[in-house]
């Protein structure tokens, strides 16, 4: 019997076995296609023109930022507002080993992981026993020490002149870039989302929403939330990695707070506490606002005020944001489908 | 016998508050102004004390608004900027005219019509946001208000800056000063007339401030909604008065710092954002809510950075601040003062 | 009528607290709601109090709907709430709490009769008027926030288990000091856990269970009745 299975059913059977391997790593067919879309995009007219090709890549690294950050945010409600800096810190760590003792951007990025994610450690322990805002202020300040340092130590960084950094290709093409960041983007994801669909994530929830109450239930937020802003700084300072190695330059401009600012908004507007949400919004996002950018020169700052109004919005009137539009939409879609097949049933 | 011994408490009790944190630095912080005026010159001591009064009048201001409407505002630095900007935009056409038109009378009251048109500008542009904002939040959602009032004051303050930006530009909008007259001798120092007057509008508005806060029946109530709101109600206060008018005193108070030192700090779009780290800086090292302690701590901020540039360099006063910040909270997470006053909506 | 309730639904959420509640207080009354824990009390109270919107019903008071009113606006025509948590001013003195309680009385001459008045009534509370109210002793602050609700002069008070967590010859003082304002012709409605005593001061009663009225009537025949002497009375 088994011999005379068709071709179909097998195929059948196996798109079966893909799903349930993309489900397991959280990726819906829809997301799929999203990022088979990107993965091809960089061919598709416009989007092979180099300037559009770098508005992509600045894209996917906000992206990632996004995920990170909501990573912290969304779950243990923990608002790390000196993000940027840790991001810089672990560029400038990368770049700093890079120019002065040739070591590999690919080694080095993760060098400058492991040190982001040290200071995150550090700055978890500093925070634990303060409370919701506090510890974004607090998280702050370190940001603002680092950008500080960063800004003032001009032997080592070379300050606001800024740090010339070597890249990681010896490519002027920027299409080699956009895969690696897409190839980073989707670790990111996977990584995180991993964390947090596991009972870790529901350990995050538990102390995001209520301490105490997620102690008496035997969690233990001293090591959850450490672990927490470690894994997320970690993530930065790689990302800052290969900002350096991209950009080919570093100032402190980039630990600014604007930055996280920045981060924070698309997080935000995408959907608190969906990790995807913010990576799903930054592509448009940021080319809405790039195309703004540069077609209305003579407005400057129009752009960005467009940003804080969205933020606003958003904030006021649909806080779920982009994330909690699409669950909606499914919810729908759902209902309808099973309405459909009990009828016809 | 009795006399003693009643001395002797007064002497114990002296004792014990100079040997807590607050006293400690109290301590400190006078050995420093002491040593910095022998060392560096009295000048940096003014300088110092002059800022310190309105980085106390921004913090108060702050810390007001978390009190009593439980609001981070991270945009209070841009009440600060539209402070400068509002008065320069007042100031400087009376200052042409002036040119023309010499007249002692106008020439002394002009300073003062800049920055009194900045203290209501500000207390207006106040009103709006929480009549437009806030107000417009809270009727919907009071879930994770904290958190989520933040993230609308950092777009709040994106949308300042940035709005600056698009209607007045980059460039630096300033005064070199306010009075074109000599400097006041005070003890063998030259204090110019920009920053006596500046740190004598400290002085007064934060007593007619302090009056008003803890002896007039509006003030009591502004205090009666920061401690339990619901007893408030319970009271007769209106909440929605309450909470437009202290947010229409802390941005004209922020706005009030930011016109009287106009001549130190040009508006630009991002003028705000020096005395918004330094407000938190106070705020966050006195207790949240804790209004007088947040004077005390706008003295304390501004001479650790006048300390710092001076000793150690033009550029690392945010870096000192910030490190040494946060070294005491390490070991007193509640603030040197440690407030009583906690967000009535915290978690 | 001074105060009545009509067909009152109230709740939290999704939770529905009150069903159906109606009730009246007249002028110079003094009068009970009774029942176990979790009946809804407070939360009629509360309702009463503008602290939670109703869902359906009517409140009127001195002949005016004040269901839609807001809280404040409830306090400023003469309702005065003496909470459960008592909601107090923690960090201001024993006499600015007082102060406050006078919020909408804008005559200071009235203000200082009552503040004499509220002083008489608790000589405790006169002896540490520069106290913090955080500092108080659990009776102490029963005091305050009872003499904080008579400090507007209100037409009626609504006080929430005044004597919760009292040691029995405090709770004494606290009733003693209900009936000596109801002798002064102010009106009570108040909630009680100590049915047995409530019962013997009271007019009259209402017994609220599950959140719907289960019995109304007076005070010392409810004392008589069957399902009182069961279910509260342990006899
Ligand atoms: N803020 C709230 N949110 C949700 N549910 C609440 C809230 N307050 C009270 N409840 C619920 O409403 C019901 C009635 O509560 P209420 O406080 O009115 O009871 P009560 O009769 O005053 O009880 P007790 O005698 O214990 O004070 C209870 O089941 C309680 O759990
Ligand atoms: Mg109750």
């Amino acid at each position: 019997m088994q011999k005379t299975e068709t071709v179909s059913a097998r195929a059948g059977r196996l798109g079966n076995g893909l799903l349930s391997i993309l489900n397991a790593l959280g990726i819906t067919p829809l997301g799929l296609a999203l990022i088979i879309l990107l993965a091809i995009l960089p061919f598709i007219p416009p989007f092979d023109r180099e300037d559009l090709l770098r508005w992509l890549v600045g894209a996917a690294l906000i992206a990632a930022q996004a995920i990170a950050f909501d990573f912290t945010t969304g779950y243990i409600n923990v608002v790390n507002f000196g993000f940027a800096a840790f991001l810089g810190f672990g560029a400038y760590t990368s770049a700093l080993l890079a120019v002065d003792f040739g070591i590999s951007p690919w080694i080095g990025m993760f060098v400058g992981a492991l040190a982001s994610g040290g200071l995150g450690f550090f700055t978890g322990v500093l925070t634990l026993r303060l409370r919701g805002i506090f510890a974004a202020v607090m998280a702050w300040f370190v940001g603002l020490a680092l950008l500080g340092l960063a800004r003032n130590l001009v032997d080592i960084t070379r300050g606001p002149m800024g740090l010339s950094v070597p890249t990681f290709l010896e490519t002027a093409s920027n299409r080699p870039y956009f895969y690696i960041i897409l190839v980073m983007l989707l670790i990111t994801y996977l990584v995180l989302r991993w964390i947090t669909s596991s009972h870790i994530g529901l350990a995050f929830k538990a102390i995001g929403q209520n301490i105490e109450a997620a102690r008496a239930s035997g969690v233990n937020p001293t090591f959850y939330r450490v672990f927490n802003f470690t894994v997320q700084c970690a993530f930065a300072g790689w990302l800052g990695g290969f900002y350096a190695h991209y950009y080919g330059i570093l100032t402190p401009q980039l630990m600014h707070t604007s930055h996280t600012v920045e981060v924070l908004a698309i997080a935000y507007v995408g959907g608190r506490g969906s990790i995807w949400g913010g990576a799903f919004i930054a592509f448009p996002f940021i080319f809405f606002i790039e195309w703004l950018r540069s077609s209305l020169t003579s407005l400057p700052g129009l752009h960005l005020v467009i940003y804080g109004l969205l933020l606003i919005l958003v904030m006021i009137f649909y806080p779920g944001g982009v994330a909690q539009f699409y669950y909606w939409i499914a919810d729908r879609v759902g209902k309808a489908r099973r309405g459909s097949a009990e009828q016809s049933g | 016998m009795a006399r003693s011994s009643v001395q002797s408490t007064i002497v114990f009790e002296v004792l014990r508050r100079l040997t807590t944190a607050a006293g400690i630095t109290i301590i400190l912080s006078v050995v420093a102004v002491i040593v910095s005026a022998v060392v560096a010159g009295p000048f940096t001591l003014v300088n110092a004390i002059v800022t310190g009064g309105m980085w106390a009048l921004l913090a108060v201001g702050l810390s007001l608004v978390f009190g009593v409407m439980n609001i981070p505002n991270f945009a209070h630095g841009e009440f600060f900027m539209v402070g400068t900007l509002v008065s320069y935009l007042v100031f400087t056409p009376l200052h042409k005219y002036l040119r023309q038109n010499p007249s002692s009378v106008l020439s002394t009251v002009a300073p003062f019509a800049g920055i009194f048109a900045a203290l209501l500008v500000g207390a207006l542009l106040g009103v709006v946001v929480e009549k437009l904002i806030f107000f417009q939040l809270r009727r919907r959602s009071r879930e994770q208000w904290v958190m989520n009032s933040f993230l609308l004051t950092v777009g709040l303050s994106v949308v300042m800056i940035n709005g600056h930006q698009l209607l007045w530009g980059t460039n630096f909008k300033g005064i070199p000063r306010y009075w074109d007259v000599k400097p006041i001798d005070l003890f063998g120092v030259n204090i110019s007339m920009d920053r006596a007057v500046a740190l004598g509008l400290a002085v007064v508005t934060i007593a007619i401030f302090w009056f008003f806060l803890m002896r007039t029946r509006t003030g009591r109530a502004i205090r009666a909604v920061a401690q339990d709101e619901t007893g408030a109600q319970m009271v007769g206060i209106d909440l929605n008065r309450i909470q437009v008018l202290t947010m229409a005193l802390s941005s004209a108070l922020a706005a009030m710092a930011g016109a009287s030192l106009l001549f130190m700090f040009p508006s630009y779009p991002t003028v705000g954002l020096k005395p918004l780290y330094v407000a938190w800086y106070v705020v966050i090292l006195v207790g949240l809510g804790n209004v007088a302690g947040a004077t005390i701590g706008g003295f304390l901020v501004a001479l650790l950075q006048t300390l710092t540039s001076y000793f150690i360099g033009v550029g690392w006063e945010d870096v000192v601040p910030t490190a040494l910040i946060i070294l005491i909270l390490l070991f007193k997470p509640s603030g040197l003062f440690g407030s009583e006053v906690k967000g009535v909506w915290e978690q | 009528m001074l105060l009545e309730v009509k067909g009152l639904n109230a709740g939290y959420g999704f939770l529905q607290v009150l069903w159906d509640v109606s009730l009246y207080v007249a002028q110079g009354e003094f009068v009970a709601l009774v029942g176990p824990n979790g009946a809804g009390k407070t939360t009629t109270l509360r309702t009463i109090a503008g602290l939670i919107p109703p869902r359906q019903g009517e409140i009127f008071f001195k002949g005016e709907l004040i269901s839609k009113l807001a809280a404040h606006k409830i306090s400023q025509m003469g309702i005065s709430f003496v909470s459960e948590s008592l909601n107090l001013f923690t960090a201001m003195s024993v006499h600015e709490n007082l102060l406050l309680g006078a919020y909408v009385v804008r005559d200071r001459q009235k203000q200082l009769e009552t503040l004499d008045f509220v002083y008489h009534l608790f000589p405790r509370l006169k002896e540490r008027r520069n106290q913090l109210a955080g500092t108080l002793s659990g009776g102490e602050r029963k005091m305050l926030a009872i003499g904080r609700g008579m400090m507007s002069n209100p037409d009626l008070l609504l006080v929430d288990e005044p004597s919760l967590g009292l040691a029995p010859n405090l709770t004494l003082d606290v009733f003693n000091a209900l009936e000596t304002l109801r002798q002064q012709g102010v009106t009570i409605l108040l909630v009680e856990q100590n049915v047995n005593t409530t019962l013997h001061i009271t007019d009259r009663a209402y017994v609220l269970e599950q959140g719907r009225i289960a019995l109304e009537g007076k005070s010392k025949e409810l004392l008589e009745n069957k399902h009182v002497k069961e279910a509260f009375l342990g006899m």
